[in-house]
């Protein structure tokens, strides 16, 4: 129990209301971050939300913390970029399954590799929701909702636990928009993870998916944490898809420093001291290049 | 609480659960109330009216709480022990659709009011505290009342007959 907490949840939600459609996943996902914030008493000028492109993707807009609303499936690079040269703040990343396992995919698969610190949070609703209800890389393949695939894409659907693992991220978890409460318990822990930390969040779209309105009779807790990978591993070949919690926390350094956190930068540097070293390097690679 | 929570609950803790299930509830209200205006709908009245009625309950529960002369404990979120995901008077967002009627808002409504009641009730039919009881089954019967006025309310809102929907920018009809 904690008696120091002063900031309410609400205190972190900007006087902007949602244009989400009524009944979407992403409200519960954003009730679950102004808990998690507030909770942790976390002063809102030390987080930062980047989001990429989406539905979910506009989330930033609704906290009153520092927000960046970028380019399509270019969340990580921008949320990496920040954590790396200001490690005093809390940095999340935010958006949709399109975004950031397609459009994005590539940069996810490198942020799991990187391990700098900072929380990953997906909205996964298997859809292409603002462009009206496409196929996303989490539909299952023979998913016949939209016109453009009529018999499904016949693609089988990403795996993002599987891959995060695989491509060596040290906190998996998965939570569920309708229960902000929990969601808001494994938030509060990815970001206090001193490492890179992937949440897939199940937030229904009401509108392009109504049979998610089902999931709160389909998730349910069940992970157990594992700290050894080919147990989490092996956990996988089992999921559902619909179990939720901690799968996965990979064991903290001694010191209590995160596997592969990137060092602190040299704040002292001049852009001017930059620029210098930046031209030294191509003038280097140029010369070998050259010889 | 859960049964097993809040059998042992002291005053300040389930007080402490009283006005955060009533604030809940007003921002989920509240939040309801913003999405319908967003798409023009005219049950967000509703909805503002129902965040201000939880209000003035939540109100009361802190009014009770510094007659208790106990400082109420700061719960982090995932630190109260509600028997739902949620705390019991939450309205269920996924029930909601931008088109919705004042028939179906009010039955989402009296879900909510009486999920709350039963928690209340369910806390003063377990507790072993006496004053806890005592506040718990006041709470439930206050319910209990909102829950009797929605019923009157949907009995003048009855439901709409089944017809399509006057919408302009129908959803799955544009790939």
């Amino acid at each position: 129990m904690n008696t120091a907490v002063v900031i309410r949840p609400k205190d972190y939600k900007s006087a902007t209301k949602p244009v989400w459609c009524p009944g979407c996943g992403d409200f519960g996902v954003l009730n679950a971050l102004t808990k998690t914030l507030a909770g942790l008493a976390l002063a809102p000028a030390q987080v930062a939300v980047v989001s990429g492109i989406g539905c979910s993707s506009r989330l930033p807009a609704y906290t009153s913390v520092y927000g960046f609303h970028g380019v399509h499936g270019r969340a990580l690079p921008v949320a990496t970029g920040l954590a790396v040269a200001r490690p005093d703040l809390t940095v999340i990343a935010t958006g949709g399954d399109g975004d950031g396992f397609s459009i994005g995919g590539n940069h996810f698969l490198h942020a799991c590799r990187r391990n700098v610190n900072l929380t990953y949070l997906v909205m996964d609703n298997a859809v292409y929701g603002m462009t009206k209800g496409q196929a996303s890389p989490t539909s299952a393949a023979d998913w016949a909702g939209s016109k453009l695939t009529p018999d499904g894409t016949g693609i089988a659907a990403f795996r993002p636990l599987e891959i995060a693992l695989s491509a060596g991220a040290g906190f998996i978890a998965r939570g569920f928009s309708g229960d902000p409460n929990a969601l808001a318990g494994l938030l509060a822990e990815a970001i206090e993870y001193p490492g890179f930390a992937f949440l897939q969040v199940l937030s229904p779209c009401i509108t392009y998916r109504p049979e998610q309105m089902e999931y709160k009779a389909l998730v349910a807790a069940g992970f157990e944490p594992l700290a050894d990978r080919n147990a989490a591993f092996r956990r996988l070949l089992t999921d559902d898809g619909f179990t939720t919690g901690l799968l996965y926390r990979a064991p903290v350094a001694a010191g209590g420093s995160a596997l592969a956190t990137a060092a602190t930068p040299d704040d002292t540097a001049s852009l001017a001291g930059i620029a210098r070293e930046f031209t030294a390097a191509r003038l280097h690679a140029a010369n070998e290049h050259e010889s | 609480m859960s049964p097993e929570a809040h059998a042992g609950a002291s005053v300040a803790l389930f007080l402490a659960h009283a006005v955060t299930l009533e604030e809940e509830a007003a921002e989920r209200y509240d939040e309801l109330a913003d999405t319908m205006a967003v798409h023009h709908n005219e049950v967000a009245a509703l909805f503002r009216r129902m965040a201000g009625y939880s209000r003035l309950h939540r109100d009361e529960a802190l009014g009770r709480a510094a007659a208790e002369g106990d400082a109420l404990p700061a719960l982090r979120p995932w630190e109260f022990a509600w028997p739902s995901p949620e705390s019991p008077e939450s309205a269920a967002l996924e029930y909601t659709h931008y088109l919705m009627d004042a028939h179906q808002a009010l039955t989402l409504a009296l879900a909510a009011e009486r999920q709350a009641q039963a928690f209340y009730q369910q806390v003063a039919d377990t507790t072993a505290d006496s004053r806890v009881r005592a506040l718990a089954g006041e709470f439930a019967e206050e319910e209990a009342e909102h829950a009797r006025l929605l019923e009157d309310w949907l009995a003048r809102h009855p439901p709409t007959p089944a017809q399509p929907k006057d919408d302009l920018d129908p959803p799955v009809a544009v790939d």
